[in-house]
């Protein structure tokens, strides 16, 4: 099954996100800010998704991802950025680390469950 | 919605002669004039209706001197509201108790308006906030309201400019807000019970707790900040700044301090439930303690923002 990751301070955001996935036959995991995140990511090969907020304390969501292509390096972990930032600066910093895709929130499931299910497949 | 600010006023002021003159010179100048009976005065004073001033009247007690122990008594309990002090035949504090001097903040004759209007103008609107900033904040907050309580009616009344610094409900959240135009806070006041109502009536939860409220109003406050810093700030906003100043919580008296005198910007968004009729109020304040220059406010536009709305993927 097709497992996805969410990393989020918010137990409000990782609640809503992961309760919509599972209901939708989704495997997913969850992780409480970037340094939990990259945690999990590197303790699971088989993992595809990580729908990842940007602003958590300990270690954000862009730190992380430039962590996990430099220590992971081409592996093919699709990541998205759910998060309330829009800076275009902040999307180039994702794109040169290599992020698939940005939602600005609040996160709306049917809109993306689609190209969710693709990219974790 | 009128995006003219307003600003309430508490009148300590019994003169029949004087009373609808005032009332029309608040109604002239964006004044909401609030009247307590003298023997609730001081519980009104100690909880949060969020009064820009007082305006007082020299002959409000029985003798100058109970006017004037009244005054100092009221300047205690609220040091941070200016009482504004309406003398019936001099225009100065020639005569006046040196307390009552003290407790006052300025002074003004019976019927000299334009005097009023300018101590109104510097002791309550004395800073600008752009009609923009203000609508603006309205609207991200009611679009977060509505997608976060989505069987909930979200409604709002006509933002304020307060002097108090008292704490609204049990539960608050504060955001720093950092730009080229402002630093300060954005502070979301609220009840516990409401919400906990809302997540077992509305949000499928078989039980919370006081947690599960602070993690909703974390998450409320996150995306209206993350809104406002999208629409006003930009990529404006990361230049490490080093000043603060101590906030100061006072559990007791339920205030606190941003260390500035400035008045704030305030608004009330209140969640119904039409259903039951329950409703949950959230007030929002804007405190910027530690820098405003809204000659360089400006809303940030992006490039692509009408292809990519709130919720959706934006592919790369």
């Amino acid at each position: 099954m097709a497992k996805i990751l969410i990393v989020d301070d918010s137990s409000t955001v990782r609640d809503e996100v992961a309760g919509f996935l599972k209901a939708a036959g989704l495997e997913v995991a969850t992780a409480i800010d970037g340094k939990d995140g990259l945690a999990k990511i590197k303790a699971d090969p088989g993992l595809k998704l990580v729908v990842c907020d940007v602003n958590m304390p300990n270690m954000d969501g862009l730190t992380m991802v430039e962590k996990v292509r430099a220590e992971l390096g081409n592996k093919s972990i699709n990541v998205i950025m759910l998060t309330t930032e829009s800076s275009p600066a902040m999307k180039e910093r994702g794109k040169a680390a290599g992020i698939k895709g940005w939602i600005v929130k609040p996160f709306n499931g049917a809109a993306v469950l689609e190209t969710f299910k693709k990219l974790a497949a | 919605m009128d995006e003219q600010l307003v600003s309430k006023v508490l009148i300590l002021d019994d003169s029949a002669q004087h009373r609808d003159a005032l009332r029309e010179f608040c109604d002239a100048n964006h004044l909401v004039g609030l009247k307590v009976r003298k023997s609730r005065l001081m519980s009104v004073l100690r909880t949060n209706i969020d009064l820009g001033a007082i305006f007082f009247s020299e002959n409000y007690a029985l003798t100058p001197e109970e006017s004037a122990e009244l005054a100092v008594r009221i300047h205690s309990v609220r040091p941070e509201l200016p009482i504004i002090l309406r003398r019936e035949t001099a225009a100065d504090f020639a005569g006046v108790p040196d307390s009552l001097r003290r407790a006052t903040c300025a002074v003004y004759r019976a019927g000299d308006w334009t005097r009023l209007k300018e101590i109104v103008d510097h002791h309550i609107f004395s800073l600008y906030y752009p009609c923009e900033l203000v609508r603006g904040i309205s609207e991200l907050t009611e679009s977060v309201l509505a997608a976060q309580f989505p069987t909930l009616a979200v409604n709002w009344e006509t933002p304020c400019v307060v002097r108090d610094r008292v704490i609204f409900g049990e539960v608050f959240s504060l955001i720093p807000l950092e730009s080229n135009w402002c630093r300060g806070y954005m502070m979301l006041q609220t009840e516990e019970q409401g919400l906990l109502d809302y997540l077992l009536r509305h949000a499928g939860r078989t039980e919370a707790g006081f947690r599960d409220v602070n993690n909703l109003l974390a998450e409320i406050t996150n995306l209206i900040w993350g809104g406002f810093k999208n629409r006003y700030i930009g990529d404006g906003g990361a230049a490490l700044r080093q000043v603060q100043v101590p906030l100061v919580v006072n559990h007791r008296h339920k205030y606190i301090s941003f260390g500035s005198d400035n008045p704030q910007l305030c608004f009330l968004y209140t969640l119904r439930d039409e259903e039951c009729g329950q409703e949950i109020r959230i007030f929002q304040r804007f405190v910027f303690n530690l820098n405003w220059s809204p000659e360089d406010f400006k809303v940030v536009l992006h490039a692509g923002d009408s292809l990519v709305a709130a919720g959706e993927l934006e592919l790369f």
